[in-house]
């Protein structure tokens, strides 16, 4: 097994407030190989965004505590502020969920997707506009040449997006951390986006990060998945498997409150119950568990780990780690 | 290339749903700039100012091919000498040409005025983007410093300092300015710290770019709005002040004319030659009403809080 691009080890990120400190990323480690899609899922507030921006050291005001980000042989969290704006941009690149807001809106577009390359390679205005119209062209744009003068306000959400998408791109960099970068957009627009990061993914061979609360869009774009719950991983392991059998009770909820079409019977919906918790007052033990429907009296006292379970997954859940199966409704 | 099959599928409905309806590129600055243009009063006003300014640089031409005096020639000849064709305007006291004097003046007050706007602009905003954007202690410390600046009573500090410095148009921009910039860096400061919570600021340092390109190319552009807007009402403030400062002798001090002082020498001959002070006075009164009118039409074109 080659080594992997990225490894998030025990990652720990606070945020202090008011009521107390808030644990938004509690103990996460994963790893990123080479050109693969990982996707990051979990409800708003899980932890997934606050992983992201941990990672490219961009979590103010929270604060990194513990744990390691391997990119390269160097610890991201250990670099001086000027090695890591050296990777910002030009090794991992993000896109953010609301184009309309992540542009700027006093310059025209193509200044802007250039703008990573006058900053890392020293390009000149020119050259970097000229980069910028041809990478614009790349993800989509139409009339790139002339669309490039247009400023932010004069391109639909999708476009802005795929304007974004090009500018992570024009540095061609190793990782693309995309957060949510579909959920303000149309239906009909998320899914040329997601095709597009798919071809990016094939043509650059940028290993992508997919945060998403949309387990739907994971189905389609990732190999492998991590189901985030509270700041902590509760499962991992490769989509297909993890999808068909789910080994922790929160994945198992979340799959089953989604809508099919090939569904056999025509039942119910069936949400959640429940809450997601406050992050400053958990619940004792898994912190899943007031909301859990296999709960057995260890959850409410004990904080399971992430371990093995079945072939090819992960998951931190008493239940499923001693072997029960989850069935039922 | 990404595979120009799919790329055709994929841009089949996305050219025919969003280039439907594009327009000519029109940026804030064109937007703005069309507002200012409607705004008929805002225009004259802003001419008006602009007329005078360049009267204010070309004094020295004005005196020898429109009036034919110098601002500091005396000439007890013709002493009080009614408006009419030897002195358009008439001359005071020492026979000096009121005309002459009063465009020279503009020098002193137009040029004081854009000389404070500029620097309480400099100073201010460069704190106040500095305690705004880094937060923390340097913006308490800042922030302070501005708190203790804006309660000192300006006129004292302006007595005080005249007597320390001799005023001249430099010295005394500075002074007006030492005590300007304290609201620029509040106002900024307030503008950064709403403009710093957008995406493009994450988005912007997402892509490896130091503090300087974000708050020099990013934040700046997008507080310059608040910043014309003040700096266009401040400067028909400081004309007032600067007429107020030579009033009391504070200011340019006599033979430099300057429209303060001029008002000062004209009080003894109120009586005898009205115009000596009402010339100063409605200059000093157009002036400055419209500046204020054009910096309300700047405000109400740029300023993008007033757009819905």
């Amino acid at each position: 097994m080659t080594q992997p691009l990225l490894q998030v080890q025990d990652l720990h990120t606070v945020f202090s407030t008011k009521e107390g400190q808030v644990k938004a990323v509690d103990g996460v480690s994963f790893e990123l190989n080479v050109g693969e899609t990982l996707g990051i899922v979990g409800e708003s507030g899980c932890g997934k965004s606050v992983t992201a921006l941990s990672i490219m050291r961009l979590q103010r005001p929270g604060r990194i505590v513990g744990g390691k980000v391997m990119f390269k042989g160097q610890d991201l969290t250990r670099i001086s502020e000027y090695e890591m704006r050296e990777i910002r941009g030009r090794e991992i690149a993000m896109i953010f969920q609301d184009p309309m807001t992540s542009l700027n809106p006093v310059y025209r577009v193509g200044w802007q997707v250039g703008e990573p390359t006058r900053v890392h390679n020293g390009w000149d205005a020119k050259k970097a506009f000229s980069s910028a119209v041809s990478m614009l062209g790349r993800v989509g744009i139409p009339s790139a040449a002339s669309r490039a003068k247009d400023y932010p306000h004069q391109f639909s959400g999708g476009m802005r997006q795929r304007a974004m998408i090009a500018m992570g791109l024009t540095t061609t960099p190793h990782v693309l951390i995309a957060d949510e970068p579909t959920t303000a957009l149309d239906v009909t627009i998320q899914a040329q986006i997601l095709d597009l990061l798919r071809d990016v993914n094939r043509e650059f061979g940028t290993a992508t990060i997919l945060i998403t609360h949309n387990l739907g869009v994971v189905a389609g774009m990732c190999q492998r998945l991590i189901v985030m719950y509270a700041g902590k991983i509760v499962e991992a392991g490769p989509t297909a498997d993890v999808f068909a059998h789910p080994k922790h009770p929160y994945t198992w909820s979340l799959l089953r409150s989604i809508p099919r079409l090939d569904a056999e019977t025509h039942e119910p919906l069936k949400p959640i119950e429940g809450l997601p918790p406050n992050l400053v007052d958990l619940p004792g033990g898994c912190a899943f568990h007031p909301r859990c429907a296999f709960r057995v009296e260890k959850c409410s006292r004990d904080v399971p780990s992430l371990l093995r379970v079945g072939d090819t997954q992960q998951a931190a859940c008493w239940v499923t780690q001693s072997g029960t199966e989850l069935k039922g409704g | 290339m990404i595979g120009p099959s799919r790329v055709a599928e994929l841009e089949m409905p996305a050219a025919g749903i969003e280039t439907a309806g594009s327009r000519p590129a029109q940026s804030y600055w064109n937007e703005s700039w069309e507002r200012l243009r409607a705004n008929r009063i805002g225009m004259a006003a802003g001419t008006l100012i602009l007329v005078m300014a360049v009267i204010a640089v070309m004094a020295p031409v004005f005196s020898l091919v429109l009036t034919h005096y110098q601002p500091q020639t005396i000439n007890l000849l013709e002493t009080f000498a009614k408006p009419g064709a030897g002195h358009l305007l008439g001359s005071d006291e020492l026979g000096r040409d009121t005309l002459t004097r009063l465009i020279w003046g503009a020098r002193v007050s137009l040029g004081v005025a854009f000389l404070t706007v500029a620097m309480s602009l400099t100073l201010g905003t460069t704190l106040g983007m500095v305690a705004g954007y880094y937060g923390g202690w340097i913006d308490d410390v800042l922030m302070r410093l501005v708190d203790t600046v804006l309660a000192i009573p300006a006129i004292f500090l302006f007595i005080l300092m005249s007597i320390l410095f001799r005023p001249n148009a430099f010295t005394l921009a500075a002074i007006i300015a030492s005590v300007g910039w304290g609201t620029v860096a509040r106002l900024v400061r307030g503008e950064v710290l709403s403009v710093k919570q957008r995406d493009f600021i994450v988005a912007t340092r997402s892509i490896g770019a130091r503090d300087s390109r974000l708050m020099v190319r990013h934040l700046l552009p997008n507080v310059l709005p608040v910043l014309i807007v003040a700096a266009s009402l401040g400067v028909g403030q400081i004309i007032l002040v600067e007429a107020a400062l030579d009033f009391l002798g504070l200011g340019i001090q006599p033979p430099t004319p300057s429209w303060g002082n001029m008002l000062t020498n004209a009080q003894s001959y109120f009586f005898r030659s009205g115009w000596l002070v009402a010339l100063p006075g409605i200059t000093i009164f157009i002036t400055v009403l419209a500046s204020n009118l054009f910096g309300n039409a700047i405000r109400d074109a740029f300023d993008p809080r007033l757009k819905s």
